[in-house]
């Protein structure tokens, strides 16, 4: 044995990039440096093989002391009426913490994703839903329509995990019959282990609302005139519906983020009221996929702390408080307020910040709490090597002090 | 140091104190024998002429947890009720607050300012645990604590399905308890949550759940041993087949039937008291449910009173929660199947005294309290949110304790129901050392809560001082003091001073080695590992908010 070997560790870790969240992740640490040994992914690899960056709290852009750092980012909050919090890309643990700080400052909040997330809470918040977790997908899943999406663009080990298994329980997962609706999609994921191709039906993504809508009415049982939709005959969307009905437990997929237009939330709603039609007869379930920066879990833990879910409208502001923990590359919103940083590092923004404070990242440097993008499961996160810097909730706790 | 509460008028069942004149002295979170040196008394209340009980506690409200939490998001509207201050129906009072889901904050303040020190949330799924604690865990002021759902779950319909031994199934039952930092079992709708994935419509409890080929019944008795056998204290929760359906009192009645003399409490038992006549083939079936309630004495029931207004019906029961979406106001629901665990349903309702449905589901909740004779066995619940939100507590007790404000409501109701129901004939008012049976003693006891529920020496003290007024909702909706572990925490109905409460929890012994088969089953078809699955103890308590109490398991 070498000796590097012998100066290894490993250690198992849940993965917060992407909403997966997959807790397999099988991680070697040698003097502080990570790799990652399981699985092969490249937003897991990107994650834990994220080098330390060893910075210092800066005023200004200039080096500051903590205790300085924290004193100007409390005169900043003191003198502001109506702060912003935004990005909001943390943990349970960390998001609480502030929660308190934004009830103390009168502060709005704001979360990276807010628009894509508002697309899935329309729809819940104007009809409802019927939805699946990924257990029972894993298990009971006979037929998988993508709408608008590969999926593996956000959760690169969805079919690996959930789909192509090797145990499910109730379904045969190999025989799992996967179509894709939608434009310039990856599509070989969907591809079985015995080599079954999917159905792919290629529409612009424009045209989604009217394919769904079509798709909707034709399980609905409705006598459609035409014969063609968005250039996708009807009998092509009819066999679907046909499928979907004959399908023991049919889950319709969809990730918010891909569907980028205006009202994307009719589209969705003609997904989920799809499954809702399915339902009369036989099982099916929407299931909304993506997830990243805590997006769940901070719209789940704003609504129990205040009974009311976060939005996405523009919040008129005079002082900026953004945080992001778990993407370096998600850069402040423009403002012309105050702003205040906690986060990763800050050698690429655009704009110096007045304060900036280096914090620990969930996960990685400390311990944490994520929820699963699909709602039901929660996960603790590990600390996988020594912090260089404080967690987020240890700098909010000192200047809530000083408030 | 130590705390004097003088002369208040004691209303402790545990110690057959009916409106005793007494002191009772308070120190370090716990109640004390007399100082024998007075000066060590640093702080009186003199309570002559006030009434005194423990802490309330409420053994099933939906208050933490996945469902709740969807129903907030699913509906904002809600939170415009915050500010009401008008009741919403002619029936209802000021008191009556409307805001059905309110944020955990809210939760806390709401039931501390009614002088309830604890709440048990009874239908958290296993997978869900987590998120529940963590919800909870932001709920201030008072006591919390939850009953695990299985029955539902592939895990153990399996190893029912397999026949496994009562051995085996017990170790599960245990290790899953230890696994969610539960202090009960429950079963929701036994197999038929499962049954709903694989397009089973309604399952009665001798029908056979299509995939495992196991029948309600077996569940039911199989868990109920289980929790038995493992000497947990709280009786085995169930939640019936075919909740809300007419006619499902048969159901209710077998199911106490198939409890084979073991201890089981029968939750929510107002949505399955209805039978099938009249008119419209839907009517109270309360008397034959109180009859055999009456009879059989190893069974609790909790009520499940619905109350008139807007609120959320949050159940695990998917099965009937879909069949009765159709009936949602405002119109939308979530409809969702979790994990191989269980699943969850939630659709808003409104609860209107003109319809005949929802006016009858009023008088036989009524009747049911009035008809089962024995306190320590009935419970005062509305299933907070599904029948009422549990802030309208305050004006259930005077329903229950006022026969002339009761049949003045009874009065308002829908003709048609009003013809359906015997309410007016029942003259039995509710005592205060009654109320203090149902909502204290009695709900202590059947928890498995050694130190609440009571005022003696030892207990945890969590008091509640009211002043003694004819309008009974009025007098529990505002109590004048509110001691919390010793501290005075709300006075004159409003909270002074924040704490946090602690966790209660249950834990018997178990063979560990029911992980090596739990492993396997995770590894093979879950998509969590094992350990993930198990809540530390640290995770409740680490931020130093949060306390577990592991209770005591009776002596098997």
């Amino acid at each position: 044995m070498d000796s590097a070997y012998l100066n290894a560790s490993t250690l198992n870790a849940t993965c917060p990039a992407c909403g997966l969240l997959c807790d397999d992740v099988q991680l070697e640490i040698h003097q502080q440096k990570i790799q990652v040994r399981h699985p092969n992914c490249s937003k897991t690899k990107l994650f834990f093989e994220q080098a330390q960056i060893v910075t210092t709290p800066k005023i200004s852009g200039k080096p500051a002391s903590l205790q300085v750092a924290i004193y100007q980012a409390v005169q900043l909050l003191k003198a502001a009426k109506a702060p912003l919090f935004a990005g909001l890309s943390t943990d349970i643990l960390g998001f609480r913490t502030l929660y308190n700080l934004a009830q103390k400052t009168n502060a709005s909040m704001q979360h990276i994703n807010a628009q894509s997330a508002q697309r899935n809470l329309r729809v819940l918040q104007s009809a409802g839903w019927q939805t699946t977790t990924l257990t029972e997908v894993k298990n009971r899943a006979d037929l998988l329509v993508c709408f608008g999406t590969d999926i593996v663009t956000h959760n690169p080990r969805f079919f690996e995990r959930f789909i192509w298994v090797k145990d499910a329980l109730f379904c045969d997962a190999d025989g799992r019959e996967i179509i894709y609706i939608g434009e310039n999609i990856n599509t070989s994921a969907g591809i079985s282990p015995a080599g079954k191709k999917p159905t792919v039906l290629a529409c612009k993504t424009e045209d989604l609302p009217e394919v769904t809508a079509v798709l909707r009415a034709l399980i609905q049982g409705k006598t459609l005139k035409c014969t063609q939709v968005a250039g996708m005959s009807i009998r092509a969307l009819y066999d679907i519906a046909i499928k979907l009905k004959q399908a023991k437990y049919g889950v319709l997929a969809w990730v918010a983020k891909d569907l980028n237009f205006p009202h994307a939330e009719l589209t969705i709603q003609n997904i989920t009221e799809s499954a809702v039609l399915l339902n009369q007869t036989t099982r099916a379930a929407s299931l909304a996929l993506g997830g990243s920066d805590g997006d769940t879990s901070i719209n789940y833990a704003h609504t129990w702390l205040s009974g009311v879910t976060l939005n996405d409208t523009p919040i008129a502001h005079d002082c900026m408080v953004w945080v992001y923990s778990f993407s370096p590359d998600q850069l402040p919103r423009a403002t012309q307020s105050p702003l205040i940083v906690f986060g990763q590092d800050d050698t690429a923004f655009e704009r110096v910040p007045d304060v900036f404070i280096p914090i620990a990242t969930p996960g990685l440097d400390c311990n944490g709490t994520l929820f699963r993008v699909d709602g039901s499961v929660t996960l603790p996160l590990k600390k996988c090597r020594d912090a260089t810097h404080p967690t987020l909730s240890d700098i909010l706790s000192q200047i809530e002090m000083q408030l | 140091m130590i705390t004097h509460l003088k002369n208040g008028t004691i209303y402790d069942p545990a110690h057959q104190k009916n409106g005793v004149q007494e002191n009772i002295y308070l120190f370090q979170g716990r109640i004390v024998p007399k100082p024998l040196d007075p000066s060590k008394i640093t702080q009186t209340f003199d309570l002559t002429g006030k009434v005194v009980m423990a802490g309330a506690i409420d053994m099933h409200s939906h208050i933490g947890g996945g469902k709740i939490n969807i129903a907030r998001m699913m509906l904002p509207e809600f939170q415009e009720t915050r500010g009401y201050s008008e009741p919403e129906a002619h029936i209802c009072t000021p008191n009556c607050s409307h805001n059905a889901t309110p944020s955990t904050t809210d939760t806390g303040f709401r039931y501390i300012e009614m002088g309830y020190t604890a709440a048990f949330e009874p239908a958290i799924l296993p997978i869900n645990a987590r998120h529940a604690h963590l919800e909870m865990g932001d709920t201030p002021m008072i006591d919390k604590g939850g009953y695990a759902m299985l029955g539902n779950d592939d895990y153990f319909l399996r190893l029912l399905a397999q026949k496994a031994d009562q051995k085996a199934i017990n170790d599960y039952v245990a290790w899953t308890l230890h696994a969610t930092q539960a202090i009960g079992i429950k079963v929701v709708n036994p197999g038929g949550i499962s049954a709903f994935k694989f397009n089973q419509r309604r399952l009665d409890l001798d029908e056979n759940n299509v995939h495992y080929q196991v029948s309600p019944r077996e569940i039911l008795q199989t868990l109920s041993r289980a929790v038995n056998e493992l000497g947990i204290a709280k009786p085995l929760h169930v939640h019936c087949n075919n909740l809300g359906a007419a006619g499902n009192f048969q159901t209710t009645l077998d199911t106490m039937g198939a409890s084979d003399g073991l201890p089981m409490h029968l939750t929510h038992i107002q949505f399955h008291s209805y039978g099938t006549e009249g008119d419209k083939k839907f009517s109270s079936a309360a008397a034959q449910i109180a009859e055999a309630l009456n009879k059989n004495q190893h069974i609790t029931a909790d009520v499940g009173q619905i109350l008139f207004g807007q609120t959320v019906t949050a159940s695990g029961d998917t099965m009937m929660q879909h069949l009765n979406a159709k009936h949602a106001n405002p119109k939308k629901s979530v409809i969702m199947d979790i994990e191989c665990d269980a699943g969850c349903g939630v659709v808003p309702f409104k609860y209107r005294d003109q319809n005949y449905v929802n006016a009858l589901q009023w008088a036989i909740g009524l009747e049911l309290f009035l008809s089962v004779e024995d306190p320590w066995r009935i419970f005062l619940t509305t299933d907070h949110p599904n029948g009422a939100p549990f802030t309208s507590y305050p004006h259930l007790i005077r329903l229950l304790m006022d026969k002339t404000f009761r049949n003045e409501a009874f009065a308002k109701l829908n003709l048609d129901a009003q013809a359906m129901s015997n309410l007016t004939s029942l003259n039995r008012e509710y005592s205060l050392y009654e109320i203090a049976i149902m909502t204290r003693a009695g709900a202590a006891k059947l928890i498995g809560l050694n130190d609440c529920g009571h005022l003696g020496i030892g207990a945890q003290a969590d008091i509640t001082v009211y002043t003694d007024q004819p309008d009974r909702e009025t007098m529990f909706a505002k109590p004048d003091y509110v001691f919390k572990n010793g501290e005075l925490v709300v006075k004159n109905g409003k909270v002074v001073k924040v704490v946090w409460g602690a966790t209660h929890t249950a834990k018997p012994a178990f063979d560990t080695s029911v992980e090596k088969g739990l492993s396997e089953y995770f590894d093979k078809f879950h998509t969590i590992q094992l350990d993930n699955f198990k809540i530390t103890d640290d995770e409740i308590s680490d931020d130093g908010r949060g306390k577990i109490i592991s209770n005591t398991t009776k002596s098997t």
